[in-house]
């Protein structure tokens, strides 16, 4: 059976605190086609900015992710943590 | 002396509305959005009462992209907002700016499972570009104000608003605060064309494919201006046609699934391929990795997220197109591939010769297309007419020819129709239908009874879901499954019904004269066009194959 290339990653990702924000980058990263395998997710209650760590793994480039999660409208910044991200086979 | 009433939500969204410069919007009535109508009264906003909620959506569609303005449509809580949601969807894979009003129950009911709750709000992640839901009525102001922004910023799209009942009733004074322009967060880097540059003077086989992306960057005379002064033979998606003028003897025409043959064979073949405002769909690229197999890509998209999505390009160019593309221009030294692909394009010229006395679809559109006034809009539901009038007919402009592109939604034409013919009240704007999509939103015949809207309805009919059939036929050994209509309804007695003019035709000798019988009258019409329920739309491009293994017959 031919195995498929996951590549996992972390992505560290800045948004305005707004309604059903969280709901919204789930839903992107299920559709575009990554798991998610761990998150953790924080506010900053001063300048009501959240801070969310998104472990996923998928065989697609993780650009394609990145791209769709920047353009939901309260997403401040995307970025990938290289130090954490692999390659593993599944 | 009267007191003038306290300005309530209700009333401050048509305050907001009209700043906006909305004139006209399409809804339905419900429990829960009972104070907005309430408001409405007051309002100088002209509401169109649809016939289903999905009619109104569709209706907001069809205004947008007639008019290159916002459309609005509202409906109630529960069945009425997940009505909406094809119109949305459809608004979302289309890139039209739609704003979308819902009433929901009131704050302290949401989460009970009340009378007609439903969470829309959560269903309208997957289908908006953006949502809100209003629990203060202090923030409608600006919310609505950033629904417009955001609807209109970047690649356009529809945005919700849900408005519980509590909000809409609750006292508000309007503060006219300027709302912050929205950035693009994604700073877009200034185009670096010296990788295009270099890439299009090598270049022996350009083609410049055209998408929906060009007429909603306003930049069709930059587009044409590029083709002109290069030469460069050039190609459309099904949204991008009217972006390059039809009579352009360097234009090729639609590519893909049913694309013409001298512009699949031109993109197979090409070794440049120069994409504004497209997105490598697939049903433009058939098999991917055999799409232009040897060609460098140049991407020009106002959509980071388009770049590389299906088709790595050589030199992306991110950013507003119309400023981009005049800096590519250049004078090229193309003649041999011009002379080529003049010579695809003179080998695969379209036939009307059918023979036999049955009406001939394709024949039909072309010589609406030939005698309708010029700016007709022309809006189509999906199927086998819909490809057959992106093939046979001409359109100068992208917002003369309104199709559900990538969403295909069955049920489009007639009420888009509606809202293009309100939005352009002295243009003719023709529905091409087929019977099976007509039923999707038929009970829009009353809409435009009511309104008195003069749309031409021609209704290609085949009695079959004639596109379905035709796979069935071609790909499932024949194995016909539920798309046999002969029980259709008599369509000349349905439309009377609403008061509409129609006639019936089944015979090629009576095309012309039902065609300006049709153009010349002036209220609303029905031309039923009978065809042979076996017709298929050709060129077509197998599943899973390139597009140069096109098939012409079965």
């Amino acid at each position: 059976m031919n195995s498929i290339t996951m590549n996992k990653y972390k992505l560290i990702i800045m948004t305005d605190d707004k309604q059903v924000v969280l709901e919204r980058i789930l839903q992107v990263t299920r559709y575009r086609g990554f798991l998610i395998n761990g998150m953790n997710a924080q506010v900053n209650t001063g300048n009501h900015v959240a801070t969310i760590e998104l472990m996923v793994s998928s065989d697609r480039p993780i650009s394609l992710l990145i791209d769709q999660i920047n353009k939901l409208v309260d997403i401040k910044s995307v970025a990938i943590d290289n130090n954490a991200s692999q390659l593993c086979s599944a | 002396m009267t007191e003038s009433k306290p300005l309530t939500g209700g009333g401050l969204l048509f305050k907001v509305l009209e700043q906006h410069g909305v004139e006209h919007i399409f809804g339905y009535p419900g429990g829960a959005i009972m104070p907005i109508y309430d408001a409405l009264v007051d309002s100088n906003v002209q509401h169109f009462l649809c016939r289903h909620e999905q009619g109104a959506s569709f209706s907001a569609v069809g205004y947008a992209r007639a008019s290159g303005k916002v459309g609005v449509c509202m409906a109630t809580s529960g069945p009425g907002a997940t009505n909406l949601i094809t119109g949305l969807a459809d608004a979302l894979a289309d890139s039209i700016p739609i704003v979308a009003i819902t009433g929901q129950v009131p704050t302290a009911a949401m989460g009970s499972d009340a009378f007609q709750e439903t969470d829309i709000f959560g269903l309208s992640l997957a289908c908006t570009k953006h949502s809100f839901q209003v629990t203060d009525v202090n923030d409608l102001e600006k919310v609505l104000h950033q629904a417009f922004a955001i609807a209109l910023e970047g690649r356009q799209g529809p945005v919700l608003v849900d408005i519980p009942k509590d909000i809409q009733t609750a006292a508000v004074e309007q503060t006219f605060k300027q709302v912050t322009p929205l950035k693009n967060k994604v700073t877009l880097p200034l185009a670096d064309i010296t990788k295009a540059l270099d890439l299009l003077t090598h270049a022996k086989k350009p083609i410049l494919y055209v998408g929906g992306g060009v007429g909603m960057a306003n930049a069709i005379e930059e587009v044409r201006s590029f083709a002109d002064k290069t030469g460069m033979p050039s190609v459309s998606t099904l949204k991008g046609l009217g972006a390059i003028n039809p009579k352009d003897e360097n234009y090729l025409g639609m590519l893909g699934m049913h694309g013409t043959k001298a512009a699949n064979l031109a993109v197979h073949d090409c070794d440049l391929l120069i994409a504004v405002g497209a997105r490598f769909d697939d049903r433009v690229t058939g098999k991917l990795d055999q799409f232009a197999p040897d060609a460098k890509v140049i991407h020009f998209d106002i959509d980071t997220a388009e770049i590389n999505k299906r088709r790595i390009a050589d030199a992306p160019i991110l950013g507003d197109l119309k400023e981009n593309l005049p800096l590519l221009t250049m004078s090229l030294n193309i003649q041999e591939w011009q002379t080529q692909v003049q010579q695809m394009k003179d080998d695969c010229a379209w036939r009307y010769d059918h023979p036999g006395t049955a009406i001939f679809a394709p024949a039909v559109l072309k010589e609406v297309s030939d005698l309708m006034p010029e700016n007709t809009c022309v809006t189509t539901d999906v199927g086998q007419h819909q490809m057959w009038a992106a093939q046979h007919m001409n359109f100068n402009d992208p917002s003369n020819f309104l199709t559900s592109g990538s969403m295909g939604t069955m049920g489009f034409g007639l009420p888009a129709a509606i809202g293009a013919q309100i939005s352009r009240p002295h243009d003719t704007v023709i529905v091409v239908s087929g019977d099976g999509s007509i039923m999707m939103n038929v009970q829009e015949l009353a809409t435009i009874k009511r309104y008195q809207i003069p749309v031409k309805i021609i209704l290609i009919d085949n009695a079959k879901l004639g596109m379905v059939r035709q796979w069935q036929d071609l790909f499932f050994d024949g194995r016909l499954s539920e798309t046999d209509l002969s029980d259709n309804p008599d369509f000349i007695m349905l439309a009377t019904a609403f008061d509409i003019k129609a006639k019936k035709i089944t015979e090629k000798s009576e095309v012309t004269a039902a065609i300006n019988e049709m153009l010349d009258h002036d209220g609303a019409y029905l031309l039923q066009v009978k065809i042979d329920a076996k017709d298929n739309v050709w060129p077509l491009v197998p599943p899973n194959s390139a597009n140069n293994e096109m098939m012409e017959s079965a």
